[in-house]
């Protein structure tokens, strides 16, 4: 959701070139110049996601001749209602080929016919912004729309397809991550598939040493004494603690882990694991293990200074107001209990795990 | 003094942006309920900022003073906020979505608000000036 998936490239590409021209187009044209400057805005949006709609017809021909045709049809009604915007049924033809085109892409995404990519969703932005130009009322304008019910219709029609558009993308993208994105906001470092026997030793040694070295942090009172402190909620099922003296090194040594993961349970913290983090974001480190110890980095999470604590990204790239877009430098936990669903190098502690420490 | 349709346009780009930070404010409402207390303080915050968005819009197209005065000061924290995080290195998105989003929209708001034929279309923000 937060890439641009490569055979859309092109269509970004062309979206950009299209901008300028088509902005230079509607002002060097008598006719467009004489009409509301939403409409003229409208023109532009619209050449716009009919250029990058063309863009991408090479592309899909190959593989999805339906697409490639549909495609084909935006692209030229599109560029034709930009071009005619004084046609008795323009604002009825042009809101309802920005919808359909809008709701197709969701029927698209959501029956995973194609993946949701940035430049899909920033596509959608153009078209809701052209769309709400076409329907917005504007002053001395016949005939008049400027009615109550229908300024409130525009008010909430308009928010309420940004928001079924949005979460349905969301969901979508949250359901059915690709491979190397395994939740949410996390990349898997990429790696052979199937680990070799050097590997599996590697990892064994490397989960050994680990789980030996952090055995004394099992009582909290010793990681706190050792430097690390809870960099978040308590409240949480789990909190990483961190050490700011290994914020930048060493990379991957089982006595210095930068982080340890503690269980929040109604007896006290019980100790989860390790966490070795990158001292840089968009480096992942020494992977002895292949497979089995691929290093992952949190990317779009919002944070929050105020209780130090995060959420995730939306689709239209918003954090709540107050929290910072960042990404965490690459990390690989190493799990000294149990982790039945993943492993004992998996991204995430399965929460039965969580759940059950609380009730011993 | 011509009608001009900017402020109509501006109501678009506010009405897009108020439904992101609505969005947004939802998004941190699972958080709240996962054990993150103070990301209700931020969803409330994100929901009060889509209000006042929506009710500045409305305003814009009254041809209010305060909408656009309100408006401006808003978008131009949003641009510097987003231009600071851009320039940290905190690997923030540089997706063209959040550059449409957090960069060319306030911008875009900006342009279509400020000058001096704006301010005199705004008038000094009483209901004479509708």
């Amino acid at each position: 959701m937060y890439d641009i998936a490569p055979d859309h490239a092109i269509g970004l590409l062309a979206g950009l070139i299209a901008a300028p021209l088509a902005i230079l187009a509607v002002r060097l044209s008598r006719m467009h110049r004489a009409l509301p400057g939403t409409v003229q805005i409208a023109c532009v949006l619209m050449a716009v996601t009919a250029v990058i709609h063309l863009a991408l017809i090479p592309h899909h021909l190959g593989e999805d001749p339906i697409t490639a045709v549909l495609f084909l049809g935006n692209g030229i009604a599109f560029l034709a209602l930009a071009a005619a915007p004084r046609w008795r049924w323009w604002r009825l033809a042009s809101s309802a080929m920005l919808v359909a085109t809008i709701l197709g892409y969701l029927f698209y995404v959501d029956f995973r016919v194609e993946g949701p990519d940035q430049v899909g969703l920033a596509t959608k932005l153009v078209e809701f912004a052209a769309l709400g130009m076409v329907l917005v009322p504007v002053r001395d304008e016949r005939p008049m729309r400027d009615r109550s019910w229908y300024w409130a219709l525009l008010a909430t029609g308009l928010p309420l397809l940004l928001l079924v558009s949005g979460s349905g993308v969301w969901v979508e993208a949250l359901a059915h991550p690709d491979t190397r994105h395994v939740h949410a906001g996390a990349l898997l470092q990429s790696t052979n598939s199937v680990p070799s026997a050097e590997q599996q030793a590697a990892a064994t040694q490397l989960y050994e040493q680990t789980a030996a070295a952090i055995a004394p942090y099992e009582d909290w009172h010793v990681a706190w004494a050792a430097g690390y402190r809870p960099a978040g909620s308590v409240d949480m099922p789990s909190t990483h603690w961190f050490n700011k003296a290994y914020e930048k090194g060493p990379v991957m040594d089982p006595r210095h882990p930068q982080g340890l993961v503690y269980a929040n349970t109604h007896h006290g913290p019980v100790l989860l694991g390790a966490m070795f983090q990158m001292p840089r974001i968009g480096q992942f480190g020494p992977d002895p293990g292949g497979p089995l110890t691929a290093w992952h980095q949190h990317e779009n999470i919002c944070f929050s200074i105020v209780g130090l604590e995060f959420s995730l990204m939306t689709p239209y790239a918003t954090c709540p107001v107050g929290a910072i877009d960042l990404t965490a430098p690459a990390m690989l936990h190493v799990w000294i209990v149990d982790n039945p669903t993943g492993g004992p190098f998996a991204v995430d502690i399965d929460p039965k795990v969580v759940a059950a420490l609380d009730r011993t | 003094m011509s009608e001009t349709s900017r402020p109509e346009a501006a109501f678009v780009l506010l009405l897009m942006q108020a439904t992101f930070w609505l969005l947004a404010g939802v998004s941190a409402l699972p958080f709240v309920l996962g054990g993150e207390p103070y990301m209700l303080l931020l969803a409330a915050f994100s929901m009060a900022l889509a209000a006042l968005g929506v009710w500045s819009g409305v305003g814009l197209v009254r041809r209010r003073g305060w909408a656009r005065r309100t408006v401006l000061v808003v978008e131009w924290i949003c641009l510097a906020g987003t231009l600071l995080q851009l320039a940290l290195p905190i690997g923030a998105n540089r997706g063209p979505v959040s550059l449409l989003v957090n960069l060319v929209l306030p911008a875009a708001l900006i342009l279509l608000l400020r000058g001096r034929s704006m301010r005199a279309r705004f008038g000094t923000g009483s209901r004479r000036a509708a």
